[in-house]
């Protein structure tokens, strides 16, 4: 049976000497299967949104009432969740959502999955918290440590709470990361071991005899493949949705300030 | 990326030439380090492309399409209001001059009923009057015949009873005596 942690690996496919960069250090330039499949996405959405904006048409076609469907999607949550200045962060909204998405969605089409590494995840939740930690300093200065003084809980408790707070705020970026990659990974993963399943126990029941016991089981695993199949594309849309749920949540936090609190 | 070598089994297994040979210490390839490099700078590229992309090019041009969209709905809708009141107004009108002309056909109506009534009546009265005319001509002529008549009832009762007495006593009354017996018997 195939390694369902095999499909992760990062391999090179064209190599590139390495350079040593002024503050990120040593990156090796190689062009690898992840470059890849973010690339593929990267142009995908491009593509896509330019089919949908190119010529727009007031009684929308197939292809642009879904762009608009997308569009508004993240434009109602930004709206709904930050207020009336949600439009200014709808471009970065849309951008983690629309590319988290295609790279999920693609995942289900290549072999391999850009946002099922951690690098991709991380990147974009610490992308993220950098965004809320810079506009929460721009807009409050120092009044953003108010963020962490729960004005709601009894005086005495407040320290307590307000530390509680900050140790929550600061795993955002690890849980924003973790939750991604885990159900990417998590899906794959289980994909790949029931159709091994199938696989193997195929083979036995090819091999003839007590083997064909193993048709049942393939059989079963197939349906699992399938089932499983139709999640993933669900998890695909959803963990995307999530992010960029959470993504407005936490501007909410921050551009809001002792408005929403 | 499973099935491009059927020898990936193990952890020892020898690998095709590129990195997979740092894959076998077990665990995540996600955790390979030196890969991180790499795809988090080709990552933040591509993003902040497609960011300005989204926030100068497809979001400026997706907010023209539905504002337009928006638009053009209130302005149907604001035309459809607009011809609704039109065509209630009109309903209105319309409703006016059916009841000002069913009045008007009313008043007409009636006009020429009490015409009509009045000319009967004017018709009426003057045969009724002609007849009147007749009965009082006709009660007339009775009356001077009967008058006539009365004058001589005198004169035959007068006869007759002097007939009578004649008979009766074998003389003849005088006629004065008659003549009053007449009178106390109101005949004359």
């Amino acid at each position: 049976m195939a390694d369902p942690i095999h499909q992760f690996q990062i391999v090179k496919v064209v190599d590139l000497p390495d350079v040593t960069l002024p503050l990120v250090g040593l990156v090796d330039l190689a062009i690898t299967n992840s470059h890849i499949a973010m690339t593929i996405a990267f142009a995908a959405v491009v593509l896509f949104l330019t089919l949908v904006t190119a010529r727009p048409q007031i009684v929308p076609g197939r292809l642009q009432t879904v762009g608009e469907g997308l569009f508004g999607l993240i434009d109602n949550l930004t709206d709904s969740i930050i207020g009336h200045d949600g439009r200014k962060y709808f471009p970065y909204v849309f951008t983690v959502f629309v590319l988290i998405l295609a790279m999920n969605l693609l995942g289900m089409a290549l072999a391999f999955t850009a946002t099922s590494q951690l690098a991709i995840t991380a990147t974009f939740a610490v992308v993220t918290f950098a965004l809320v930690l810079a506009i929460g300093f721009a807009r409050n200065g120092l009044g953003f440590f108010l963020l962490f003084w729960p004005t709601g809980a009894p005086l005495v408790m407040r320290p307590v709470v307000g530390l509680i707070e900050f140790f929550s705020f600061m795993l955002r970026p690890v849980t924003l990361a973790l939750r991604l990659f885990g159900n990417m990974l998590g899906g794959h993963v289980a994909l790949k071991v029931f159709a091994g399943f199938v696989v193997t126990l195929g083979a036995m029941a090819a091999g003839g005899g007590l083997g064909l016991l193993g048709i049942p089981g393939a059989a079963l695993s197939m349906t699992m493949v399938v089932g499983l199949t139709a999640l993933e594309f669900l998890v695909a849309f959803l963990q995307a949705f999530v992010f960029a749920v959470l993504t407005c949540i936490y501007l909410n936090d921050v551009v809001n300030l002792g408005h929403g609190h | 990326m499973a099935a491009d070598t059927p020898q990936s089994h193990g952890p020892d297994a020898a690998h095709t030439a590129t990195t997979e040979a740092e894959h076998g210490s077990g665990g995540l390839p996600q955790f390979q380090f030196q890969h991180w490099g790499g795809q988090i700078a080709w990552l933040l590229v591509l993003f902040v492309i497609l960011y300005v992309l989204i926030a100068r090019v497809f979001t400026p041009r997706m907010r023209a399409v539905i504002d337009q969209r928006a638009q053009t709905i209130a302005g149907a809708l604001e035309t459809a209001r607009q011809v609704q009141t039109e065509a209630a107004e009109q309903a209105k009108a319309a409703a006016a001059e059916v009841a000002e002309a069913r009045t008007r056909s009313q008043r007409l109506a009636s006009d020429a009923r009490a015409k009509a009534a009045a000319e009967t009546a004017e018709r009426s009265a003057a045969e009724e009057a002609k007849v009147a005319d007749h009965v009082a001509k006709a009660e007339a002529r009775i009356a001077a015949m009967r008058d006539a008549a009365m004058v001589h009832v005198g004169a035959i009762a007068g006869e007759t009873t002097s007939a009578i007495v004649e008979k009766l006593t074998g003389k003849a009354p005088s006629a004065a005596d008659v003549k009053a017996a007449l009178a106390a018997r109101g005949a004359a």
